[in-house]
């Protein structure tokens, strides 16, 4: 089979050339996000330029050090992205969401790098970092997901909780009802993908390997590692993040404190009514 | 003889109002008492206080002589129940509901009390076949029942009821009320208006609210 074919500009120019059918929709509909979208296009072309000269410098280097670095910049700008997107408090919450991204990572990476692939170093830029970022790009939403299921439904439901807690719940038997929740709303998305894989999509890394030039077996063993690794690190991400940050989110009576919400929105039972 | 229940001083502040200030009261074991007010006087407030759902800003909680604070509010808690005016029993079907407070460790010893469900469900005029039913499809007076049945499974010694019976026909708030009037042993704090209550109770307490 043959490698990879490079892009040039004229290829470019095609892709982009695409881009009219997208836009004569929203023009013609008048759909709002036609700005939005214009921008978001140059953004992402921008976002990945700026990567691949980076990536190219990180490849070619190849220092541990270094790939560990940029494996955690990356760590940190999903980090930032959760507490925004949760729209929780970040003093509080920024340090064990950083812990529980990095370990919900780093595990299915290392092995992945090590027992699955055999590769001698282990921090070899072109397996961990692409590796490295689809995982976290998977942690990243299902922490959004989990974390935000699992402090709203607490919020809303208040007086349930507190229910628990006046039936004699310890902390963790009063929010274990929510903690499934939560850990079941963040895997969904890549149950259902594992679950469907292969018949309604082929996926980004067995695509990948097989634009490389490799085998479909190979791609799909690939394919099969990665989807295993994404569901541990998922799983490992969203039940650190909650358990992490429990404590720093009740006090000590069992009550949730409300300034964990950067912006929380007052409701009717947000404190003790008269 | 120590008290069952002291409340000293208590104060609540929301949003820089106190909505309760300076409020003490006093029950012996078995007392049962009700406090009355006019709306907004915190009645609800001295209730979530004596059962650690809410924190004062100023005063205290005795329960048995023992102090409430951040340590001890887990054991107390567990020596008494608490039924709010809108229940919300959770998450399933009023069956788990029931269930559930059994499943934790504290109430493990009183898992036999269940056996007392039938006779309870009886008694409050609900059929069995509505433990199947889903918590949010109960009505207000159904979940009201289902959680004063609970909070009767558990044999706490002390009862606090928030308007716990205001969705209920007289027929079943004097079943409420004359079921807890039975037992001399438990001390009930309770949130009522009606009449049923103020025949009910030993002691009728007006909650002034705060000031300022």
């Amino acid at each position: 089979m043959d490698g990879i074919v490079d892009l040039g500009l004229g290829s470019m120019a095609a892709a982009y050339l695409l881009l009219i059918a997208p836009l004569a929709i929203l023009l013609f509909l008048r759909v709002p996000i036609l700005r939005e979208s214009g921008i978001a296009v140059v953004r992402m072309t921008v976002q990945l330029l700026f990567v691949g000269f980076y990536l190219q410098v990180v490849f070619r280097l190849n220092r541990p050090l270094l790939n560990l670095a940029w494996l955690t910049v990356m760590v940190l700008v999903a980090d930032g992205s959760i507490v925004r997107g949760c729209r929780l408090a970040p003093r509080r919450f920024a340090l064990p969401l950083f812990l529980a991204l990095l370990a919900g990572t780093a595990l299915p990476v290392l092995v992945f790098v090590g027992p699955i692939l055999r590769r001698p170093g282990i921090l070899d830029a072109q397996y961990v970092i692409p590796i490295g970022g689809m995982i976290l790009g998977n942690c990243l939403r299902a922490d959004i997901i989990g974390l935000r299921q699992f402090y709203e439904s607490i919020a809303r439901a208040e007086k349930s909780h507190h229910l628990a807690l006046a039936q004699g719940a310890r902390l963790g038997e009063a929010l274990r009802p929510w903690f499934r929740e939560a850990i079941e709303a963040a895997l969904r998305p890549t149950v259902a993908t594992m679950a469907t894989i292969g018949l309604v999509a082929l996926p980004g890394m067995m695509t990948g390997v097989i634009l490389g030039g490799g085998d479909p077996m190979t791609a799909i063993k690939y394919q099969i590692a990665i989807m295993i690794a994404i569901f541990a690190g998922t799983a490992i991400t969203v039940f650190l993040a909650i358990a992490l940050t429990v404590r720093r989110s009740f006090d000590a009576y069992g009550l949730l404190d409300r300034a964990i919400f950067r912006a929380a929105p007052r409701k009717t039972g947000d404190h003790p009514s008269p | 003889m120590s008290a069952a229940l002291e409340l000293e001083g208590l104060g609540v502040r929301f949003d820089g109002r106190w909505v309760l200030r300076g409020f003490s009261l006093r029950l012996d074991p078995g007392e049962k008492v009700v406090l009355t007010g006019p709306s907004g006087t915190g009645k609800s407030t001295v209730l979530r206080c004596a059962m650690g759902l809410a924190v004062p800003d100023e005063g205290g909680v005795r329960v048995f002589g023992e102090p409430m604070d951040g340590r001890s509010v887990w054991a107390l808690r567990r020596r008494m129940a608490y039924v709010a005016q809108e229940p919300d029993l959770g998450p399933g079907t009023a069956g788990e509901a029931v269930r559930r407070p059994f499943g934790y460790r504290a109430n493990a010893a009183l898992r036999g009390n269940l056996d007392r469900l039938p006779a309870l469900l009886e008694r409050f005029h609900l059929a069995p076949d509505l433990l199947a039913k889903e918590t949010s499809a109960l009505s207000g007076g159904e979940k009201q029942r289902f959680a004063i049945i609970v909070a009767l499974l558990l044999d706490r010694s002390i009862v606090l009821l928030d308007e716990a019976s205001s969705a209920l026909d007289a027929d079943n708030r004097k079943r409420v009320t004359d079921g807890f009037a039975a037992d001399a042993s438990t001390t009930v704090l309770a949130v009522a208006h009606d009449e049923t209550w103020g025949r009910f109770a030993s002691r009728v307490v007006t909650v002034p609210g705060g000031r300022g």
